[in-house]
């Protein structure tokens, strides 16, 4: 298992983000020992060839942004609007995830984004909820 | 296998009707079906029932309006092409001689869940982190428009299409035609889509009655023999996938066009899954109507509008004739084969022999889609 790390507000990831070499927050998915297949989020049994040797794997911090889109129209408790993208990331996953701490037309297809923590809305109790999200990696960001 | 023929098919028009139960909607249109078949309840020796969130027993709630119990009845659940997998499980049944004689419905009630966007399963990790069909399918359209230069304007002239079908069918949830300037000025969805860009929430159901060709003439002079149906599920992929590609649809396509011993450029008239407006333009090119990056063309050519070459979505499709998910794929059979029989008045695609319809479902994440059933008729 990796680490878990503790976040205020709470984190809705679970297992998917855990604690980095470095302590901070980092995607984990699994990696099959007999295969090498990687998958995100973890998952206890491989979906290539169904062995259960699989450990957690630390995937790395930046990655390309795939696509996104801005999101007016969600189920009641998040924060619209937000971004939407996917993020290829260098070990061959990719990740559903929110676009933070940029407008849509600062964004690009293929540009290098980085790992960060956000708020992205209110549980069913009104309290704020954050879970891993994206950001434009720091040479590219518009406040950098 | 046995050829099989549609002979009856019936749907009531597609709305928001809250104050009626699934099963007040829907035996309307399995009425019509049955009267138009000309079979005799008797007859009818299995009910297959499409729907994707209409709750337990839906044929059966269904069925017993009408009086027509006690046979074998199974409900079936694939998102949006649910009940164009009922038509299909029907059809392997009727072709391989089960049964002579098989009824498919299709229904949803989308206005038991208030408005707002389709609810997805909960349990998805994507869904979990706020995946939602109209970013799906806007990040599907972001990548098409950035590999490929499709424009805004372009992309809502998708929209404007399908409400000129659709005004002109009685069965369709919108009858208004729209211009280009008022797509782009609805309310914003997700980045590309406007509202105008969305199928509609609503309520609805269509229904088939399918028979052996060996009988079928007993029933009815006008058959429209089922080609193929085809169903395919999505590859479960954990890497990077081209987004413009839909790969399930191009699969499935292939496998249909060689059962049907028919390609792309034989087919007469398709409705095909336009959730959004970018999906009608994905399926231009997987279905084989155009090439890669060409779809765009293919629209504002007019190829695709009643009076060109291959009319997509003559019934106004998802975008205006509406989109009450389980209802879908049997409502484009009953476009199809009421096309391939003549009967679609000033919406008739003039001598349509080869009708297709391509129904896809998804919200899961790792999969481009869920389920994807393709059917080719002929008459």
């Amino acid at each position: 298992m990796a680490q878990t790390v503790h976040s205020e507000p709470p984190l809705i990831a679970g297992e998917a983000v855990g604690a980095g070499e470095d302590g901070q927050p980092a995607l984990i998915g699994s990696e099959c020992a007999n295969c090498a297949t990687r998958v995100f989020p973890p998952v206890p049994l491989c979906p290539e060839c169904m062995g259960e040797n699989v450990a957690p794997f630390t995937l790395g911090r930046r990655g390309r942004l795939y696509s996104y889109c801005t999101v007016h129209v969600a189920p009641r408790g998040w924060s619209v609007p937000y971004i939407a993208g996917y993020v290829d990331l260098p070990e061959g996953v990719r990740v559903f995830t929110h676009v933070v701490d940029a407008p849509e037309e600062d964004l690009s297809m293929e540009m290098e984004v980085e790992l960060t923590v956000a708020v992205l809305g209110t549980d069913a109790d009104g309290g704020a909820f954050s879970s891993y999200a994206f950001r434009p990696s720091a040479p590219e960001r518009s406040d950098a | 296998m046995r050829d099989v023929s549609v002979i009856g098919a019936g749907m009531v028009r597609f709305g928001k009707q809250p104050d009626k139960t699934l099963a007040e909607i829907a035996w309307p249109a399995v009425k019509h079906a049955i009267d138009e078949a000309g079979v005799a309840k008797p007859d009818i020796e299995a009910a297959y029932c499409g729907t994707a969130l209409g709750g337990m027993m839906s044929g059966q709630r269904i069925l017993k309006a009408i009086g027509l119990t006690g046979l074998p009845i199974v409900n079936v659940e694939n998102a949006c092409s649910s009940s164009s997998s009922a038509f299909r499980e029907a059809w392997i049944a009727v072709a391989s001689g089960l049964y002579d004689v098989a009824l498919v419905i299709g229904v949803e009630k989308l206005t038991r869940f208030g408005g707002g966007t389709l609810p997805l399963e909960r349990e998805d990790f994507e869904v979990a982190h706020g995946m939602v069909m109209p970013a799906l399918y806007g990040m599907r359209a972001k990548r098409y428009m950035h590999d490929y230069g499709l424009t805004r304007e372009q992309l809502a002239k998708v929209a404007v299409k399908a409400h000129d079908h659709g005004a002109l069918n009685e069965d369709a949830q919108y009858r208004n035609r729209i211009t280009v300037d008022e797509v782009m000025a609805a309310r914003p969805i997700a980045d590309p889509f406007t509202l105008l860009h969305c199928c509609p929430s609503g309520d609805g159901a269509a229904a088939l009655v399918i028979a052996a060709d060996s009988v079928a003439s007993r029933y009815t002079s006008k058959p429209v023999r089922v080609l193929a149906s085809e169903l395919a599920s999505g590859k479960y992929m954990t890497g990077f996938r081209d987004m413009t590609t839909p790969e399930i649809t191009v699969r499935g396509a292939k496998e249909a066009y060689e059962t049907a011993g028919v390609g792309p450029e034989e087919v007469d008239v398709a409705e095909v899954h336009d959730a959004f407006t970018i999906a009608e333009l994905l399926y231009y090119e997987a279905l084989g109507f155009c090439e890669r990056g060409d779809a765009a063309g293919l629209l504002e050519y007019g190829e695709t509008s009643l009076g060109g070459r291959i009319p997509v979505n003559p019934s106004g499709g998802l975008l205006s004739k509406g989109h009450p998910v389980g209802a879908t794929g049997a409502a484009q059979m009953v476009e199809i084969v009421r096309q391939l029989r003549g009967e679609c008045g000033n919406r008739q695609v003039e001598g349509a022999k080869v009708g297709l319809t391509h129904c896809t479902g998804g919200g899961i994440s790792g999969f481009d889609h869920g389920a994807c059933s393709i059917h080719i008729f002929c008459n």
